[in-house]
């Protein structure tokens, strides 16, 4: 922030003044502000969680000014083609090592020096091992930048930098008055141009020997493969939802308009990579990479928990698609290779290195061992290969750690870097509603496309604890992020990247490359939102008598009934169940069902944690309006549960929360989601659920002697919601057909179950397509035996009698449109059993071998 | 010596398997001392794709991927291969084995041995091993010299026993129970070199056996053999070393690679879709032709 002579640098002071201005009252609304947009956009997650923080964004920007943030770049941009060029030497002819430019020990003893990847056979002529590259930087007292690590494998931050920038021009519009800087956006066109372009590329390759295969009398392969897209099939590769980059992989994965996928979403057919989705197998070309590489590829890399594709390597190597980056690409983040970078730069590149490091030594060099070992007040011992280890700070460690250590470096030196230990220079943050200084650390990305190096103009920076090692992982938790204003020199203009020519995109209507996860995703979704409300009005209406004083006769079956539903359900225990006389238990459990427990794995918090959990996995499917009323009420209803504490009147209030959000779930995606794709699967979900609690619930409330006939019925209208109705029609005059009739066999009733069976045949002739009729035909066969069960009670010379004898066929449909959902899963999502690995001495037999 | 060997490996499983991915390291690698005349590797049921090329230590490789459901699979591997080691030098004029030890350095000629004189998966440093293999090599005494002392004190210090280790035991254990097979002695002996800084490594392959005096040969009856090749500087290159057997490798062992350790040579590698539980059968047999 300051010169070398301690004045303000210029820049700066525009900045300030903006600031300034505000006083303390002002700075600190300014921050709460902010916190309180990224709740809302849920950055750290919905339900909040110890391992998902709050992601906090100070409101005051790093300025940096362009024509220095322009050099800064520019060496960036040689660094980044400097680990280029070491790549490709270490994984081909590896003549670094066999000219001693480089130690073994940096190769060999390197856990991210994959071996799967060298080879000495020539590549496809598009293969680079980096085409996104970012570097962590601070700058040193000297007021230069320094790198403080080179990231060669997807690194994390760039959507949060952008969703900084977003929410601060939302949130706090006035502190971008009058203030000229470069946008963040061009970046990601740049990006997506280049993705497209290796996409094409590849796509020549790929479709060839897709072409292969499929003539070897694969014709089963044939009917799996979806009919080809217009462009080239871009995927990004996530370690899933439990992933704590997930919202970033999200946003990113949006802004380059590509598919989302996990590893179980992608299948490797003939050498040829594929996504599932429902219309078949679709080729993708081009896998922007956002897993731990070293777990890409079960078959030939270590298997790992999150999966990976089986094969993916062996495509890789036939040149169908290219990865970015190359999963071996992790070996150039080694803290010790800074130490080789000048002669490096010179030895490659012929060029001295433009951005230096932090000073860095390698002690298996005896030189640079005795150097360090002998003022190591001066430098922090780190792992020289392994990025992911922290930094220790020798001194301060404890004996019996120290000794250790000083053994294993005695003993295996070429293990350990030594990073001089540098303070950042530190730079105005609003904590407290006052400015205070704090070091910080920033991260450039730059990103290749075919010709040169594009940096993003901006980035992220980040505040880092004083003490705390100056390279930090960036994670939606541990600290405040600061936006990064690339500004105009005065003077300066703006330059306009220039777009590239897209070709005419054809007309679709539907979307049938909707990957299989994303449909299963939203057919659970609809299905937990629905037993979510489900619950709700079981829980509200046992409540209701509950509450009386005096529980009349009838009330007691009705709570029987009630019980037996809930029980069912999972809500509350089976031993809780009501017996004539004893409600008290009932009661207790019913305020059990708010919160987890494994007496009652269907708690309403269990429902809530579900439908936030899977309204996270299809975040990128939702328009943000509907994201944020969604993770509204999710949090609100969250909070109120684990505050209810006895009262009957609070554990009504939380139900009726949730009844409102499942209206309000329900109008949004009316009102806001296209008709296809993933809405079908999400109507469908709900359609299944809601017609299986009608035939159990109102199966329960019928399971009464023929005397008690009506007092169950009207537990079946209130269930159903169907009160009012029915009271316009027939006034007050209960009777089993007209109720009936109502709840099951009115197909306009839509609280009725005929009218989620109509439903559900038509999402599924949708979603089929007229050509498979198999599984709405079962849909139609119920349909018709409600109609007739419902028309054989009105006929029957005592209604109740007949009513009585339903539950047993009530239960046997419930259990019939289970196993039809079942079957629609089978049918159309990725069904993937768990895959085994053997062969690489996890589970083997006890060894023989020969003597 | 010329041999003809067949080593079947066959996966039977409980369900149907819908796709397989199978990495093979059973082709028998080309050396200047052992000639592959003739190779065939047969997949049952037949492979919808397959690939072959050479890995990172070059050692031959084929990928094998299934496509249609199969309730078993079986990988063969036919070839006749003439194999005739060099004479081992004179151990008194190999180097002292400090010299050996500086490879990790590198050097224009031994950078390529540097890469088997550190840890690696399989084979963890053990202070207890690294102790033991010392003893063999005090100061000053030739590398070969050494290595046919630590042959020796395997050879009457542990015992051969099959079904006590898994190809997972760790080096410290094998050191522990003193018993343990091929794979475990080489694993062990690796680990004791490497701590030293002599380069090590892993060889997969055949050794010939002799029946059991009086009996017929038993068609299948024989293994996969593991053995170890350590580094005697530029000037001897690798000598391959086979601690199971106390013996310097002639002429009575067929090579397919060698590694830094078993897992980089796995037989066969696999990852299957669906199946339930599987079972392995292995049957090698080698005859000398």
């Amino acid at each position: 922030m300051v010169d070398g002579k301690r004045g303000l640098r210029p820049h700066w002071r525009q900045v300030l003044g903006t600031f300034s201005a505000l006083g303390e009252g002002g700075l600190a609304e300014k921050a709460q502000r902010l916190n309180a947009a990224f709740d809302d956009d849920g950055v750290g997650g919905i339900l909040q969680s110890p391992n998902r923080q709050a992601w906090r964004c100070d409101p005051l920007p790093l300025p940096i000014v362009a024509s220095e943030f322009a050099a800064l770049t520019e060496g960036l941009a040689q660094r980044a083609e400097l680990m280029e060029a070491i790549l490709a030497d270490v994984y081909g002819k590896q003549t670094l090592l066999a000219e001693g430019h480089l130690p073994p020990a940096m190769v060999f003893a390197n856990d991210r020096f994959v071996r799967a990847c060298h080879t000495n056979r020539p590549r496809h002529p598009g293969h680079r091992f980096i085409d996104f590259y970012a570097a962590d930087l601070i700058r040193g007292p000297d007021g230069q930048w320094q790198v403080v690590a080179d990231r060669t494998i997807g690194a994390a931050g760039i959507a949060y930098a952008l969703e900084n920038r977003d929410v601060l021009a939302r949130e706090v519009p006035e502190v971008f008055r009058g203030v000229q800087m470069r946008p963040l956006r061009p970046f990601f066109e740049v990006w997506q141009t280049a993705l497209i372009q290796l996409g094409q590329e590849r796509a020549r390759v790929a479709r060839f020997q897709q072409a292969q295969f499929q003539s070897q009398s694969q014709l089963q392969f044939a009917g799996l493969v979806a009919p080809p897209a217009a462009g080239p099939g871009i995927a990004m590769l996530t370690g899933g939802t439990r992933n704590r980059h997930w919202f970033e992989h999200m946003m990113l994965a949006r802004e380059l308009s590509c598919a989302l996928v996990e590893g179980g979403d992608l299948t490797v057919r003939g050498g040829v990579v594929f996504l599932k989705t429902l219309k078949g197998l679709q080729r993708v070309d081009v896998l922007v990479n956002r897993m731990d590489p070293r777990h890409l590829d079960p078959l030939e890399l270590e298997s790992g928990r999150a999966g990976g594709v089986t094969g993916l390597m062996d495509a890789s190597r036939s040149s169908s698609i290219h990865i970015s980056n190359d999963p071996g690409a992790g070996m150039a983040e080694a803290p010790a290779l800074a130490a080789w970078l000048p002669s490096l730069a010179m030895t490659l590149l012929g060029e001295p290195l433009k951005v230096g490091s932090v000073p860095t030594l390698w002690l298996g060099d005896p030189a640079s061992r005795d150097l360090a070992m002998g003022d190591l007040g001066r430098w922090q011992i780190r792992s020289a290969t392994n990025r992911h280890t922290d930094a220790m700070n020798v001194p301060a460690m404890a004996p019996q750690a120290r000794t250790e250590l000083l053994r294993d470096i005695a003993e295996r030196p070429w293990r350990y870097a030594a990073v001089a230990r540098m303070a950042p220079s530190v730079v105005p943050c609003i904590e407290d509603g006052r400015m205070e200084p704090r070091p910080v650390l920033l991260r450039v990305y730059l990103v290749f496309d075919g010709q040169t190096w594009h940096a993003m103009d901006g980035g992220l920076a980040r505040v880092v604890e004083s003490g705390a090692r100056s390279e930090g992982k960036v994670s939606s938790g541990d600290r405040v992020a600061k936006d990064v204003w690339v500004l105009l020199d005065d003077g300066g203009t703006m330059h306009a990247v220039p777009q590239p020519p897209t070709p005419p995109v054809a007309i679709k209507r539907t979307t049938a490359d909707l990957p299989s996860r994303v449909a299963d995703n939203m057919f659970w979704l609809g299905r937990y939102v629905e037993r979510l409300e489900g619950s709700a009005r079981l829980v509200r209406a046992t409540l209701a008598r509950l509450s009386r004083s005096d529980i009349m006769p009838h009330e007691m079956v009705e709570l029987a009934a009630l019980s037996r539903s809930l029980a069912k359900a999972r809500l509350i225990p089976a031993e809780s169940v009501a017996v004539a006389g004893s409600v008290s238990a009932l009661m207790s459990a019913l305020l059990g069902s708010l919160r987890e427990s494994a007496t009652n794995p269907g708690s309403i918090a269990d429902l809530v944690g579900e439908v936030a959990h899977l309204t996270d996995m299809v975040r990128d499917r939702l328009t943000g309006d509907m994201y944020a009323a969604y993770t509204g009420a999710l949090r609100g209803i969250s909070q109120h549960a684990r505050r209810v504490h006895g009262q009957a009147e609070g554990i009504a209030s939380v139900m009726t929360e949730i009844m409102r959000f499942s209206a309000s779930f329900a109008g949004l995606a009316a009102e806001n989601m296209v008709r296809g794709g993933g809405w079908l699967f999400l109507e469908l979900g709900r359609r299944m659920e809601r017609a299986v609690a009608v035939c159990t619930q109102v199966g329960y409330a019928l399971e009464q002697p023929p005397s008690r006939v009506e007092a169950a019925l009207k537990l079946v209208l209130e269930l159903c919601d169907s009160l009012i109705t029915y009271r316009t029609r027939y006034l007050t005059v209960l009777q089993p057909a007209p109720v009936l009739d109502l709840v099951l066999a009115d197909e306009g009733n839509p609280r009725g179950l005929a009218f989620q069976l109509l439903a559900i045949a038509n999402l599924l002739e949708q979603i089929a397509g007229p050509g498979d009729p198999v599984l709405s035909n079962v849909v139609s066969e119920i349909a018709d035996d409600v109609q007739f069960m419902v028309q054989r009670v009105a006929d029957a010379p005592d209604q109740a009698v007949a009513a009585a004898a339903l539950p047993e066929v009530l239960h046997r449909h419930a259990a019939a449109i289970a196993d039809l959902s079942d079957r629609v899963t089978r049918h159309y999502f990725a069904l993937l059993p768990a895959t085994q690995t053997f062969g690489t001495g996890e589970e083997t037999p006890p060894l023989r071998g020969a003597a | 010596m010329r041999y003809r060997v067949e080593h079947v490996s066959t996966f039977a499983y409980a369900g149907q398997v819908d796709l397989a991915s199978h990495m093979v390291h059973l082709l028998p690698r080309p050396l200047p001392y052992q000639t592959v005349i003739a190779d065939a590797l047969i997949a049952d049921p037949a492979a919808g794709r397959q690939s072959d090329a050479l890995d990172h230590f070059g050692n031959r490789v084929s990928w094998l991927f299934l496509d249609v459901p199969h309730p078993q699979f079986s990988v063969t591997l036919r070839a006749e291969v003439e194999v005739e080691f060099p004479a081992p030098p004179d151990a008194d004029r190999t180097p002292a084995w400090e010299r050996v030890a500086t490879a990790r350095a590198g050097g224009a000629d031994s950078w390529q041995a540097a890469e088997f004189c550190f840890q690696s998966p399989m084979v963890a440093a053990d202070r207890d091993v690294a102790a033991y293999v010392a003893q063999s090599f005090p100061a000053g005494r030739r590398v070969l010299v050494g290595v046919v002392d630590l042959l020796a004190r395997i050879r009457k210090d542990f015992r051969f026993q099959s079904g006590v280790t898994t190809i997972a035991t760790p080096v410290s254990k094998v050191f522990a129970q003193k018993a343990g097979v091929c794979q475990d002695f080489s694993h062990m002996m690796i680990s004791g070199l490497r701590s030293l800084g002599i380069p090590a490594r892993y060889v997969s392959g055949y050794i010939r056996t002799k029946p059991p005096p009086g009996q017929q040969r038993r068609r299948g009856a024989d293994q996969s053999h593991a053995w170890v090749s350590v580094w005697c500087g530029p000037e001897f290159g690798w000598i391959d070393v086979d601690p199971t057997n106390n013996l310097i490798v002639r002429d009575e062992h067929v090579v397919l690679g060698w590694g830094r350790d078993y897992g980089d040579l796995s037989p066969v590698r696999g990852v299957i879709l669906g199946g339930g539980r599987h079972s392995l059968s292995v049957s090698v047999d080698l005859e000398a032709v």
